[in-house]
């Protein structure tokens, strides 16, 4: 009855119901239109049955329709990015279909994108206590990204230092033994159980619908490895209708920027296809694709050949229960590149290393199942099996397999219109045979409770606590408990304020604890003394939103560490060991603005974060912290055609890895430069010519600026690429 | 629109950042030393490893044998050498660079893993300076200057004295 009175105070929202004169089938569906107040249809509308996993989203002409449905009551919801959202209670299919037609009623701050990884459920990202970023799958397809981690050299605030991620100073390297920021796939955990490193290579880019990233400690809910932030790719929906895919993408890289770094007579080219299919038949959906992706690499022993498979399978059981099962598999065989011969020999590895190769196999089972008990109540069960294969042809000639079994239980609770309860238990066992880290096996239980609080004011207070037990082989158990508080309080159409206060911790992972090798000169020993990292995190931060075209995002940010788990030498022997040696603080501030001009043709975004990480042991700073992290991206569309530029800066890293400098394991290795890269790109789509056909060109760091992300690995080089995709 | 004029003022110095070449390759300097190590008598048996070493400070305790001491890992010398001429910027495992630096040896492992733990070695011979065998020589290597003339004789019948913790 609210929500009556509501639609007779607001001429601009209205509902409009016909009852369908066939009344005789035994399924039913609600249709409609969705229009902004000026009558014009809106596409892309997202219209869903609460309490159900129905729903539909708007065509070009505003239109929807939701089928096979039972004739009973529903409670349907609206939602559009700019628009107030609406929910229209009491909805009756008693033995009819029912027309509607929805008007929603634009509003001044422009919601941002949905996202659902901060808080295990669906979000929008203004109303988060945390800083996000929503990377969506037209970027990545625009880039030519066919690796994610490449991606994330474009988010702000972020920082690689060659395949590992650092958000906002969280990280430096350790050669992927263990990470601070966890990688979910569709909100399950997706590490190696052996290294716990994450392995972008892995990830099917052109399945991925749109990719979460949290600045943040999330271990209040998502457990060990999320102490330093978390991202989660969040993949493709399968349509309704059929929907065939393909990509092509070929590449060159270009002649190095000095002439006694070229090493190779022919061109080093790169090269790229997926095909992909999904379908619906009935209640079931379906979707494959494969991947092949080949580099022959800027860098002797820098290549790789790369197959993806991804299989994903849909079933709706009934309205209120759904399941979805999927398998990923990477198989590749690459060089092993871990550094530079010399500063006179950046592109080639020492002679020791050359030839050398490195060959994996990673396939991984995932099923989410979800049941809705009620409109306030429903389940996820989240389940996976991650199984690990590698093995190098190197002197050591190491391998590893490793099995990460994965199980979780989440419930979810509207326990009033105002108060949101989520509660899960969680559990993983790992176990390794591996000639590099022995034989050890792991296991952990979490466990987990959340509630948001939406008050009128409107403040939205968010209280959340999660316990962990983590037991690796026969080491001493431990356990932590990670409380978490965040508010967000919208103080009026323009200004919303945010902070957060969390407590993380990460434990160590087998091989941070048990590895012990020797690869290019450099011995790695065991630590099994090696206790968990923990750390407090405190943010605060706003968004302002002077007019619908520009937006400023600020925020500031303390992160203290404690037990920090840093690779170290030690000094009595000169080998390589992982230890609890490190207090550290990272507190930063980060400022990102987005501009719309001619009528949104034109975009650009910047952004700056400063970080000033540092070892309270030792009073110098973390080793690859860059202090400044400055983003640029600007992007113009007319018609069928779209230029863009991207630019970043990261400045000289103070500290690095210089044990290995001092042992002479990388000669040159102090040799390190502030980061300026610009790339171009342009694409165009010819839709408009009735060509299922997109085109898209990069040329990046298109000046050939050489620079390091980590010590004796030239970044790379300027390289073109072409793609061609188009959906049938 | 005051915001919009941060557009073409940011274009310029992109472009400027941009331009400079980055990292480039070091010119080749000769910074290090040469010389000759000579063997007297029969090397012992189970030698696994026999390496050029040097260090920045004086060896005066165990704790002094240590990773970030030691400047220079000579490759190893084959067993059963007579005359072993090196030159440390062709023969380093762990290169060299300018400075002063304390001792001078050739050192044999038979361990068959490498270990950095004093007793895992034993010193066979010691660098000497202006022939004077009461201490060992201390070498310094200038910037851009290839010392020469750093001459081991290494006598299996007359070892010399070990340093501490050996």
């Amino acid at each position: 009855m609210k929500k009556m009175n509501c639609i007779k105070s607001k001429i601009f929202f209205f509902i409009f119901i016909l009852i369908s004169a066939d009344s005789s089938a035994q399924q039913f569906s609600i249709y409609g239109t969705v229009k902004d107040n000026s009558g014009n249809p809106l596409v892309g509308a997202n219209v869903i049955l609460l309490g159900t996993e129905k729903g539909a989203a708007t065509d070009e002409e505003g239109k929807f329709e939701i089928k096979n449905l039972n004739s009973r009551t529903y409670t349907l919801s609206v939602t559009m990015i700019g628009y107030k959202s609406e929910k229209i209670l009491d909805l009756r299919l008693k033995d009819r279909s029912v027309f509607i037609e929805i008007v929603l009623e634009p509003i001044v701050i422009e919601s941002g994108p949905v996202i659902i990884t901060a808080n295990k459920y669906e979000q929008d990202i203004s109303e988060l206590p945390v800083s996000a970023e929503v990377i969506p799958s037209e970027k990545l397809s625009r880039k030519n990204f066919t690796n994610l981690e490449d991606a994330m050299r474009y988010v702000p605030g972020v920082n690689m230092t060659s395949y590992q991620i650092s958000i906002r100073g969280s990280s430096g390297y350790s050669r992927g033994a263990g990470t601070r920021v966890l990688l979910a796939y569709d909100g399950i955990p997706f590490y190696t159980g052996d290294t716990g490193e994450i392995i972008w290579e892995s990830i099917p880019i052109t399945q991925v619908e749109r990719v979460e990233i949290i600045k943040g400690a999330s271990s209040s809910l998502y457990g060990s490895a999320a102490i330093g932030g978390l991202i989660n790719v969040i993949t493709k929906k399968i349509p309704d209708e059929p929907v065939t895919y393909f990509k092509s993408s070929i590449g060159l890289w270009d002649n190095p920027y000095y002439d006694e770094w070229k090493w190779a007579d022919n061109p080093r080219i790169f090269n790229s296809l997926t095909l992909s299919h999904s379908r619906k038949i009935g209640d079931l959906g379906i979707a494959g694709s494969f991947s092949r992706i080949e580099d022959m690499s800027y860098k002797q022993s820098g290549f790789y050949h790369r197959y993806i498979g991804y299989l994903k399978a849909e079933y709706d059981f009934s309205e209120s229960s759904s399941a979805s099962l999927f398998f990923n598999s990477l198989n590749q065989k690459s060089g092993n590149f871990l550094y530079w011969k010399d500063s006179r020999n950046a592109l080639i590895p020492p002679e020791a290393d050359q030839g050398q190769t490195v060959t994996t196999n990673r396939q991984m089972f995932g099923l989410l199942f979800k049941q809705i008990v009620n409109e306030n109540f429903f389940i996820n069960f989240r389940g996976s099996y991650y199984r690990s294969d590698w093995k190098d042809q190197t002197a050591s000639a190491n391998s590893a397999m490793s099995d990460l079994f994965r199980g979780e239980i989440q419930f979810n609770n509207s326990l009033t219109d105002k108060i949101f309860l989520i509660s899960g238990i969680e559990s993983s066992f790992s176990n390794v045979d591996s000639d590099i880290f022995g034989n050890p096996t792991s296991f952990s239980l979490g466990a987990y409770s959340q509630s948001e609080y939406k008050f009128e004011f409107p403040l939205i207070v968010t209280l959340g606590l999660r316990y962990d037990f983590t037991k690796i082989d026969t080491i001493e158990s431990s356990s932590a408990l990670s409380p978490k508080l965040g508010l967000n309080y919208k103080v009026n159409e323009n200004l919303i304020f945010r902070s957060s206060i969390a407590f993380g911790f990460r434990a160590p992972t087998l091989a941070e604890t048990f590895t012990s090798t020797t690869a290019s000169g450099i011995t790695i020993k065991p630590n099994p003394h090696l206790k968990p990292e923990s750390n407090f995190t405190f943010e605060i931060g706003s968004i302002y939103k002077p007019f619908k075209e520009l937006t400023f995002d600020a925020a500031i940010f303390q992160n203290e560490f404690y037990d920090f788990i840093e690779p170290g030498v030690d000094p009595a022997d000169g080998l390589i060991y992982f230890d609890n040696v490190v207090r550290a603080r990272i507190q930063g501030a980060e400022l990102s603005s987005n501009i719309k001009l001619f009528d949104e043709k034109l975009s650009l975004s910047i952004s700056h974060t400063y970080l000033w990480s540092r070892d309270l042991e030792k009073y110098k700073s973390l080793k690859y912290r860059p202090r400044h992290l400055s983003f640029v991206t600007a992007e113009y569309s007319f018609s069928d055609f779209m230029l863009g530029a991207d630019f970043r800066y990261w400045s000289r890293v103070e500290e690095i890895d210089k044990e290995l400098i001092d042992l002479g394991l990388v000669p040159d290795g102090e040799n390190r430069v502030a980061v300026y890269v610009l790339d171009l790109r342009a694409g165009y789509n010819f839709s408009d010519l009735g060509l299922p056909l997109r085109m898209n060109f990069n040329a990046n760091n298109i000046f050939n600026y050489n620079y390091v992300e980590l010590i004796g690995n030239l970044a790379p080089i300027r390289d073109y690429s072409f793609s061609l995709e188009s959906i049938l | 629109m005051k915001y919009f004029s941060v557009i073409p003022l940011s274009i310029p110095l992109i472009l400027n950042l941009s331009c400079g070449e980055g990292i480039a390759p070091e010119p080749i300097v000769q910074t290090g030393f040469s010389g000759t190590v000579t063997f007297v008598g029969n090397w012992p048996e189970g030698i696994t490893r026999t390496h050029i070493v040097v260090f920045k400070d004086p060896l005066l305790t165990a704790g002094d044998f240590n990773a970030f001491n030691l400047k220079f890992v000579s490759v190893e010398i084959p067993y059963g050498s007579q005359v072993f001429n090196f030159n440390s910027v062709d023969t380093a495992v762990v290169k060299i660079g300018e400075g002063e630096f304390s001792y001078v040896a050739v050192a044999q492992q038979k361990t068959i893993n490498v270990s950095l733990n004093r007793k895992d070695w034993f010193v066979v011979g010691v660098y000497y300076a202006d022939g004077d065998t009461t201490k060992s020589g201390k070498l310094v290597i200038p910037q851009n200057t290839l010392v020469k003339n750093i001459n081991i004789i290494c006598d299996f019948n007359n070892p010399p004295p070990q340093p501490p913790g050996g």
